[in-house]
């Protein structure tokens, strides 16, 4: 028996590009809503409402605002977008001169961070408030990096604290802690299974892409309203799939079938079902169980892609998806070694 | 002499200028005109006019991030092996991708190096001023710093020991030197164990969160508490043998009644409640990324503004 091939077939990429696409065109109709006079609508969510009166409350009581843009090994996108929703809460901050202290676990980070904060106490036209000190290097390991966060939130008495991004089994610590000294929370993990962490401690949590959501809602630039609205597009798109292979898998196809290669016609070389009879030549013959048709590598649509002129292959072996391929000339025995990942 | 060009990762034919052998002219060459390149070329976009700037920071982000596109999209070679020729372009492309990942990789980690020193550098400012100030408990700042230069020095010096052909021979305990012996106390001994101490009071932060989000307070509240309780109950072997006891008691093997097992009602929760719930929060952070991604590659982000 050969390897077994699963093929996603054209799909997973049409439907990669149709979300491109989708997000692409909303981001160009949000840039020109203002020429058409339709401004593209996007609702309110709860958890962002909490964020200026966190910021205010801070300021009431003299006390700092917490910030941790996740574990991130590096600057990823949700690093960025949880950076986006700290710039707003940071010019709020500036405004009111309050503290601030963004803490970061990385040091890629930690650079972008603090040129983030300073843009924005630049642009508030309060660069003599900024504290280079605001934004801190902590450590890039897991607990040591929580201990030192919640040493920080214990000794400052944060009375805010926000925490966006990609949490792991720290969140609890972080929030229980803040929590403790009576700190308006917001929160947000990309991990699903921190989320239940942040919803028993926090005080506001965003829930999946509503993270994604909330700095188009905070900063209204059509770019984020756009891209949002293509986002929710795609979401009725996959809704819609999901329910018509509900429809499609809740028929029952009746007698035994086996997936068969066409022959012939316009769907030739794609995959059908068939049904197995015990005499081909009879239609009303009883079905039997053979051995199913396995899908060889040769079959796979990124195959076909990666050979769209099949005529020169030669395989050692099909089922195993082995064949043969020109080979580098061996100058040097030390040398001929590598390449292959 | 300690050779502090020591490598990681030992040169091969194939291997670019920065794996040349440790201590070479090579090595030390290609290093320094990398240096001089790099500033070079952040001079050069520095004197750049600040709407170019743009631009040419947009250029460099699109093909870097079009080589990742390229690599997650374009189909990966089947059955490549180590002598093998691409047959067609579609598979030379394929090959390319795939050998230039690992210096790809290579770039961002240098990146990162950097960038660690600019982090090292902040915590280095916060605690030295506390200690030259002698602010608050000046004295945990200094255990953090004399701790970060011990631990930098143990840690390499242990490292570079292990390296060469007597290496093999430090895996057996009774081969180690005092180093070895150094860095076993406080990396094993020390900082691992005060990791796991962290990582165990997660145990107490969960019985408090729980009890407040258990607390009858709303419908949903109402809710969360049931199916939690029955989850915790499923899983306890005394509770559900009595639970299977009585429902064995009211119906036989086939009666409708075993519908209402605690296993049965724990394992609807999870797949049919749960696990849909959980895989429609995916989707929405899944579009959410990708969202984000394309608006970082073509760079219609504006972030801080």
């Amino acid at each position: 028996m050969g390897a077994q091939y699963l093929d996603t077939g054209w799909i997973a990429e049409a439907f990669t590009a149709m979300l491109v696409l989708f997000v692409l065109f909303n981001i160009w109709r949000a840039e020109n809503a203002g020429k058409t006079g339709k401004e593209v609508y996007i609702r309110r969510i709860p958890g962002l409402n909490a964020i200026d009166e966190a910021v205010g409350r801070a300021t009431e009581m003299g006390r700092p605002v917490i910030m941790v843009p996740g574990l991130p090994d590096y600057v990823d996108a949700i690093v960025v977008q949880a950076m986006n929703i700290f710039t707003y809460v940071t010019r709020i901050a500036a405004r009111f001169s309050n503290p601030i202290l963004v803490c970061c676990y990385n040091a890629s980070v930690f650079t972008v961070a603090q040129e983030m904060i300073r843009d924005v106490y630049q642009q508030e036209g309060a660069i003599e408030r900024y504290d280079q000190d605001s934004v801190r290097f902590i450590s890039d390991r897991q607990f040591a990096f929580a201990a030192g966060v919640s040493g920080l939130i214990l000794r400052e008495q944060a009375a805010a604290t926000f925490f966006l991004g990609n949490f792991y089994a720290e969140s609890l610590i972080l929030a229980e802690t803040a929590n403790s000294v009576g700190a308006i929370q917001v929160a947000s993990s990309t991990q699903n299974t921190q989320t239940p962490f942040f919803i028993a401690a926090c005080d506001y949590v965003l829930i999946g892409d509503e993270f994604y959501a909330a700095s188009a809602y905070l900063t209204r630039q059509p770019v984020l309203v756009g891209s949002l609205v293509g986002q929710d597009w795609a979401k009725i798109s996959v809704i819609t799939m999901v329910l018509l292979g509900l429809l499609t898998t809740s028929i029952q196809i009746q007698g035994k079938t086996e997936m068969e290669k066409v022959a012939s016609g316009p769907s030739k070389g794609t995959f059908a079902h068939v049904q197995v009879l015990s005499n081909p030549a009879d239609p009303k013959s009883p079905m039997v169980d053979g051995p199913p048709r396995q899908m060889t590598v040769a079959d796979t649509f990124m195959y076909r892609m990666l050979n769209p002129l099949p005529r020169d292959i030669k395989f050692h072996d099909e089922k195993a998806g082995t064949f043969e391929r020109p080979q580098k000339p061996a100058t040097n025995p030390a040398t001929a070694a590598g390449g292959g990942q | 002499m300690m050779d502090l060009l020591a490598q990681a990762t030992p040169p091969s034919d194939s291997s670019p200028f920065w794996s040349a052998p440790n201590g070479s002219s090579h090595l030390v060459i290609g290093i320094g005109a990398a240096l001089l390149l790099g500033i070079g070329l952040i001079f050069l976009l520095l004197q750049a006019p600040v709407r170019s700037r743009r631009w040419i920071v947009a250029l460099f982000t699109f093909l870097a991030g079009g080589y990742y596109v390229l690599y997650f999209f374009w189909p990966t070679a089947i059955d490549r092996q180590p002598n093998d020729l691409p047959r067609n372009p579609m598979e030379g492309v394929t090959f390319w991708i795939s050998d230039a990942f690992p210096i790809v990789s290579t770039f961002t980690n240098v990146l990162a190096g950097f960038l660690l020193g600019l982090g090292i550098y902040s915590l280095w400012r916060v605690h030295g001023r506390r200690i030259v100030k002698q602010q608050k408990d000046w004295f945990f700042s200094f255990v953090l710093l004399a701790s970060s230069v011990m631990m930098a020095f143990i840690g390499y010096a242990d490292w570079h020991s292990r390296q060469g052909l007597n290496g093999p021979l430090l895996a057996n305990k009774a081969n180690w030197h005092p180093i070895n012996y150094a860095f076993d106390f406080f990396f094993e001994g020390g900082l691992q164990q005060m990791d796991a101490a962290m990582f165990s009071i997660i145990a107490f932060f969960i019985l408090s969160a729980a009890y407040r989000a258990f607390r009858i307070r709303s419908v949903e509240a109402t809710v969360l508490l049931a199916t939690a309780l029955v989850v915790i109950l499923s899983l306890m072997g005394v509770i559900t043998n009595a639970w299977q006891s009585g429902i064995n008691h009211l119906g036989g093997p086939d009666a409708f009644v075993q519908n209402f097992s605690l296993d049965t009602i724990r394992t609807w929760l999870t797949n049919t409640v749960q696990t849909p719930s959980i895989r429609g929060i995916d989707f929405g952070i899944g579009i959410g990324s990708l969202a984000m991604g394309l608006r970082l590659w073509l760079s219609l982000e504006r972030t801080g503004s």
